[in-house]
């Protein structure tokens, strides 16, 4: 949680004192390789989801998955929104406020994914087994 | 906004639609229909009307999802069959086909969209965007149309929140008496025995007090960024939810006590009628702030407004509040204000 704030910091400090175009295009490529790595693990998420055989192991790959993936991507808009333009208080602030969304998500969404799989065991869901009817019906 | 990525937003929502009303899992119903208000907020914010899709996602996708799932908790989990299903269906499909070819027919006369000349561009709304800033230095002009030009219908508004919190609270209301004949009329289907997580316990601890701050930076930032009153009150009432959920009702009556729930219910719209009142008072109009400038000399008119849209809007929260916390209470705990989901 403090280290995405250390590095939004450096990368700020970065931007202020120098004003090379490299800087610029470094930060932009950084941005977009971040939103597309995330992008790519949503992916993962979703083929997940679908293809994984039982409740707790779709969980397992909706909490991971999402949860990170989206961090990526608010840190990638982050750093986007912190090249715009010329450097000012008013874009930082918006920079802050994209931190906080991303600490929230990072307590909030391994949270609920463990709130929703407590639920499911309390209930006796069943979990996948070698030899319980998902590879049955496969063969 | 792009039309490409409106006609995908506008297409999920139809489909949202569709599935909510075809699944017979009343569960599944309420989480699709809650997509389904999470995606008509996505379409808001491409419109730009982005104070709508603030209380859109914070009332629609969040708190009433909530209150959906605690009703289905406490009533039916599955539609029932019912032999005059059938021919009811019939019946309301012809109707509804009907009522849709009109509206469709109705489209063709609307004017376009950002039409300089539609009669709604043409009336009060001019006036608003263009006096706005030099008669209550307020930028953000859904602020100021709706807690100071608007403000009757604002009050109204509150006013019906309190009525239908304050009805819901007295219906599920349980004495001794009436305890064994709801507990005939109602049957739990499901009834889930979670252990109490300490994990989830110790999250919601840590999110509750920065929830509710970013709950009061909304309602005291609605001048100047999309929110207000409502869409802070709403964040309020869903972190005392939250807590609710995560320990059970009693310990947060504990903090927030019943009876100063419903007080802080009533002393919103009395802040806010309040207020009206005292410019009546002081000879102006019924809710006109600028004749509060008599009463605090030193403000002058345009202050006086700016003031009192923040003190309206604190109002708004308080009532939104509380009646967001006793409708959850109510229905999930089913009157008894015991344990709750």
């Amino acid at each position: 949680m403090i280290l995405n704030i250390i590095s939004i910091l450096f990368f700020t400090a970065i931007l202020y004192f120098s004003s090379s175009p490299l800087v610029f295009y470094l930060l932009n490529g950084l941005s977009i390789c971040l939103i597309l790595l995330g992008l790519f693990f949503f992916l993962g998420t979703s083929i997940g989801v679908i293809r994984f055989p039982d409740f707790y192991t779709r969980m397992h790959a909706a909490g991971k998955g999402d949860t990170l993936s989206s961090i990526l991507i608010l840190f990638g808009i982050a750093l986007f929104v912190l090249n715009t333009g010329t450097l000012s208080i008013g874009l930082v602030l918006v920079c802050i406020k994209i931190l906080l969304i991303i600490n929230f998500i990072f307590i909030g969404s391994p949270t609920a994914t463990h709130a929703i799989m407590d639920a499911g065991y309390g209930t006796e869901v069943k979990h996948w087994t070698n030899d319980s009817e998902g590879i049955k019906k496969k063969k | 906004m792009i039309w490409q990525f409106d006609i995908l937003l506008l297409t999920l929502v139809v489909v949202c639609g569709f599935v909510s009303l075809w699944i017979k899992d009343l569960m599944g119903a309420v989480i699709v229909f809650g997509a389904y208000s999470f995606l008509m907020c996505l379409v808001w914010t491409g419109m730009g009307a982005v104070d709508v899709a603030f209380t859109e996602a914070a009332v629609g996708a969040g708190v009433s999802t909530i209150f959906f799932i605690a009703t289905v908790f406490h009533t039916s989990r599955t539609i029932r069959y019912n032999k005059w299903d059938l021919s009811t269906k019939f019946f309301s499909s012809i109707i509804c086909i009907l009522m849709g070819f009109f509206l469709m027919v109705a489209i063709g006369d609307f004017p376009a969209w950002g039409d300089a000349l539609s009669p709604v561009n043409n009336n009060v709304a001019k006036y608003y965007l263009e006096n706005s800033m030099e008669e209550t230095k307020v930028p953000n002009v859904v602020t100021s149309v709706l807690a100071d030009y608007r403000a009757f219908d604002t009050m109204f508004e509150t006013g019906v929140v309190f009525v239908a919190s304050l009805v819901i609270f007295t219906l599920l209301l349980q004495s001794d008496g009436r305890k064994k004949l709801m507990k005939s009329a109602f049957q739990k289907v499901s009834f889930l025995n979670v252990s109490e997580s300490l994990i989830i316990r110790k999250a919601c601890g840590l999110m509750v007090p920065f929830m509710q701050l970013f709950a009061l930076y909304v309602v005291v930032h609605g001048h100047y960024s999309p929110g207000g009153g409502f869409q802070g009150g709403v964040i309020l009432g869903a972190s005392l939810i939250l807590l609710s959920m995560a320990y059970d009702i009693k310990k947060v009556f504990a903090r927030f006590h019943m009876k100063f729930m419903i007080k802080s219910l009533a002393v919103g719209v009395l802040i806010f009628a309040g207020i009206g009142l005292i410019c009546l008072i002081l000879g102006g109009n019924f809710l006109d702030y600028s004749a509060l400038s008599k009463l605090f000399p030193s403000m002058g008119s345009i202050k006086s407004r700016y003031n009192a849209m923040l003190w309206v809007e604190v109002g708004v929260a308080l009532t939104v509040m509380s009646g967001m916390f006793a409708i959850y209470t109510s229905l999930s705990s089913n009157g008894k204000f015991e344990e709750g989901l």
